[in-house]
């Protein structure tokens, strides 16, 4: 079963002197149990949009979705799921452990249990110093995390994050990736926004690219990685064999040691050979691969 | 730093410099403007919202204040006229308000019928509460002693006596129901009157007020007692007071506590160049007063 | 729905409201000096001031936290979070409403025991002419309270539809002020002093009549101070009339705001 299932989903705004503002154009996307999906997309692509959407705090013009077989807008869809709203607020008045309990309350989580697993978010997220002061007195990285927080208490089997790593610092972002890499080997689904595809690389199973409100590209981090391959650096030892024969390689770089030759993907076969027959000795092979951020700058590029 | 302390310390001198003209500007602002204009009456409950009791009692405690300033000034004597008729105005305004606000009936009854000599206008003023505070003994007592002693309509009296007095259950009012209902009687009424009003007075300015008048009252009385003992020994009414004293039968001379002087009509009535006030009251200011009333 | 019951409890006490209402309530302390300016009813003027007290804060308080409840949580985005969580929009309203509601009720009572504190020094100092009817004092605190929570009510409705600050707080004291009124405006129009007031307009007051509350039926300032019988029949109506309209006013309110975009 698709934990998120969102078939044509559109979203039109409707802006000052009525002029009509396309954020949605019929979204297409299926997140199954267990995936960590990360959703990319340039400022004002429609990631946003698109959560919203999905917690009910607006509602689609077209198109349905479902969230682990619930309707979208009904209570029962959020029942089973962790949501982080982009740059999140709670109520400053309250303590970030008032807060948790809060939460856990709604989710109707026996006393027992809340009481435990508040105090193991608090402390799996550092705010166990801070738990009794209230929140108006929190830095933005505080906030952030009881907004990460209060997505875990009550372990939900699906994480919604709108921009979970924004306004964390080096050591937050890491804190936040060892959780969702954590939460990915308990079998749990995340689906979570960013414009930072460095996260996306080290933590996604899957990506989805959105563009002014369409899905521009949707594929595993695994083959996008393995179709940015451009061919290989290939690191030779001046001294031995003869380099003449590799002439018709593009020569990278050079040294009184080395040579580095650039071989495209269908030219490494004959290049091997080629250095094999003339006692070339191979000492390094690298390969050359688009990165995820070239991936991302050529779909949007594309798009635009 | 310093220049801040500065800027306070000008602010604060400026305050001082302000302070004692502004005070004073306020202080000798004309009694009208004092008392203040009281805006139609359907204006004014839109106005109060749901708190018409307290706009009401706050009317008639501005009232009060003026007046009892006024008294206090010249140490209670009247030097300057009160604006009658905007106190009369107001006290209106109050009883449309809050129909029961006893203290507007109450003051009202005592300047307009001495000092205004609006009793129409007051006996109309107790009907209106009459009508609200049902219970109320006070309403009808002011009315039937204005009845009887001013405007002479004895049988009118009567009526609001007898209800005075099967509201109180005491006496008090059927005695004077009895007693006083004829012209000879009219200085024991006054002062009947007047020692119930003393008695339950608790403002001091009025308290005061009522005590002038009630002692000007029972020196009137002693002269009249000591005139029938005249009568009774010499077979003829005194011409002047003088008389009564030189003959023995008035010591000591009366004293009209309003600085005026007794003296005998040529019935042998008696009298005051007073007329029982300190200062002579513009009527000409007084007519509109009335005017009130029949707009509401 | 009682979870966020409490937390706007907890919300309106850590934003020092209650503090704040204890320091106005000091001016309890005043009113027996200010009441013995009265002449022939002390403990009346005392009743009044009082009574009149306990209404103002109350009014202040459906007005700026009725007006402002929703208006805040939208605007510091608080809704985003908890609207998100398992909550239904109009659980989330109707606890906001209760919560300022039961607050609105708790301040009535420690104000209505300080008051009767206050009228019974008096009143001990002062002997009244009549005896003081403590039942219809606590009664007309207690329609004071409907009546500030049916104010809410209307601050709320106005909130859902509105996105800014004014348009509540000011939308709710026009709505005080005309409903205070509605009763005598009726009256006026259907006496033979208004013949030559259009039909038009008659029509248009007639309608706003039915439509706008009707406060003047909470008003029970009058039997309060001066003692007068309350028609029992009267005030089941109102309380009818309570319910009913502020039945009417959470259900179009509710409606409007689960339809609200949390944009």
């Amino acid at each position: 079963m698709n934990v998120i299932d969102i078939t044509g989903l559109c979203k039109q705004f409707t802006g000052k002197r009525m002029t009509k503002v396309d954020a949605l154009k019929g979204i297409d996307l299926k997140i199954a149990q267990g995936e960590i999906f990360g959703f990319l997309g340039p400022n004002g692509a429609g990631k946003s949009t698109t959560i919203k959407c999905l917690m009910g705090l607006i509602r689609p013009t077209a198109g349905t979705a479902a969230i682990m077989g619930e309707q979208i807008g009904s209570v029962a869809s959020r029942a089973k799921i962790g949501f982080l709203p982009e740059n999140p607020a709670f109520y400053d008045y309250l303590t970030a452990e008032e807060y948790l309990r809060f939460v856990g309350k709604t989710f109707k989580m026996p006393e027992a249990l809340l009481t435990r697993r508040a105090d193991e978010t608090l402390k799996q997220l550092e705010l166990w110093d801070a738990r009794k002061r209230p929140m108006r007195g929190y830095s933005k990285g505080m906030v952030q995390r009881v907004g990460l927080a209060q997505t875990m208490i009550h372990d939900p089997d699906l994480y919604i994050l709108d921009e979970p790593m924004s306004g964390l610092d080096p050591i937050g972002r890491a804190l936040v990736k060892d959780i969702i890499l954590d939460l990915k080997k308990r079998g749990k689904s995340v689906f979570f926004s960013t414009h930072i595809t460095d996260d996306v690389e080290k933590v996604c199973d899957r990506v989805g690219v959105i563009v002014k409100g369409q899905l521009e590209a949707l594929d595993s981090v695994e083959n996008i990685v393995r179709q940015g391959i451009e061919g290989y650096m290939v690191q030779t030892r001046l001294s031995r064999g003869n380099h003449e024969a590799l002439g018709g390689f593009a020569v990278a770089r050079t040294n009184e040691t080395f040579i580095e030759y650039f071989v495209p993907v269908a030219g490494f076969n004959e290049f091997m050979a080629l250095a094999g027959q003339h006692s070339v000795e191979v000492t390094l092979v690298e390969t050359k691969r688009k990165d995820l951020e070239s991936f991302f700058l050529e779909i949007v590029g594309k798009g635009k | 730093m310093i220049k801040t302390a500065s800027v306070t310390l000008i602010g604060l001198i400026l305050y001082g410099i302000l302070i004692l003209p502004f005070t004073t500007y306020l202080h000798n602002k004309p009694f009208v403007e004092k008392l203040g204009y009281v805006p139609s009456v359907p204006a004014f409950k839109t106005i109060a919202a749901d708190q018409k009791e307290l706009v009401a009692a706050s009317l008639v405690l501005k009232v009060l204040i003026y007046f009892g300033g006024l008294v206090e000034k010249s140490e209670s004597q009247l030097a300057i006229p009160p604006d009658y008729m905007s106190m009369s105005r107001l006290l209106h305004g109050a009883v449309k308000l809050d129909p029961y606000n006893m203290d507007a009936y109450y003051f009202a009854q005592s300047f307009l019928t001495w000092d205004v000599k609006q009793y129409k206008l007051a006996n109309d003023l107790l009907d209106y509460g009459m009508k609200y505070r049902t219970w109320d003994w006070c309403l009808p007592f002011f009315a039937g002693f204005n009845s009887a002693f001013f405007l002479k309509d004895y049988a009118a009296a009567a009526g609001y006596y007898q209800r005075a007095g099967e509201l109180s259950g005491s006496d008090l009012s059927k005695l004077l129901a009895g007693r006083y209902m004829q012209e000879s009687g009219q200085t024991e009424l006054a002062i009947g009157y007047l020692s119930a009003m003393v008695k339950g007075e608790h403002n001091p300015a009025l308290k005061k007020n009522y005590q002038i008048r009630l002692t000007a009252f029972q020196e009137a009385h002693r002269i009249e007692v000591a005139r029938d003992h005249y009568r009774e020994s010499r077979g003829a009414i005194p011409a002047m007071i003088g008389q009564l004293v030189s003959g023995g039968f008035l010591s000591p001379p009366p004293r009209d506590p309003y600085g005026g002087e007794f003296y005998l009509e040529g019935d042998g009535k008696v009298a005051t160049t007073s007329k029982y006030a300190f200062a002579k009251v513009k009527n000409k200011s007084l007519k509109n007063a009335g005017d009130v009333n029949e707009r509401h | 729905m009682t979870t966020i019951i409490g937390i706007t409890l907890k919300g309106i006490f850590r934003d020092r409201v209650f503090q704040g209402i204890m320091v106005t309530a000091c001016a309890f302390v005043l009113i027996p000096g200010l009441a013995t300016l009265s002449m022939r009813q002390v403990t009346e003027l005392s009743l009044t001031l009082t009574l009149s007290l306990i209404s103002f804060i109350m009014l202040m308080l459906s007005v700026f936290l009725g007006g402002t409840s929703l208006w805040k949580d939208i605007e510091r985005r608080y809704t985003f979070s908890v609207l998100g969580l398992p909550l239904s929009r109009q659980g989330y309203l109707l606890g906001r409403f209760g919560g300022t509601a039961l607050f609105l009720l708790l301040v009535a009572v420690v104000l209505g025991i300080a008051a009767g504190a206050v009228v019974a020094f008096t009143a001990s100092v002062h002997p009244p002419d009549r005896p003081i009817v403590w039942g219809t004092v606590a009664l007309c605190i207690l329609f004071d309270v409907l009546k500030y929570i049916l104010l809410i009510a209307v601050a709320f409705l106005i909130s859902t539809v509105s996105t800014s600050f004014f348009l509540p707080v000011f939308g709710t004291i026009a709505t005080f002020l005309a409903g205070g009124v509605t009763q005598q405006v009726y009256e006026y129009i259907h006496s033979p002093a208004s013949k030559n007031l259009s039909p038009i307009m008659k029509q248009l007051a007639t309608g706003l009549y039915y439509l706008l509350p009707n406060f003047s039926a909470f008003d029970l300032k009058v039997n309060a101070i001066y003692g007068l019988p309350v028609p029992a029949n009267g005030l089941f109506l109102t309380v009818a009339y309570f319910v009913v309209y502020v039945g009417l006013l959470l259900s179009f309110s509710a409606a409007i705001f689960s339809r609200r975009e949390m944009r």
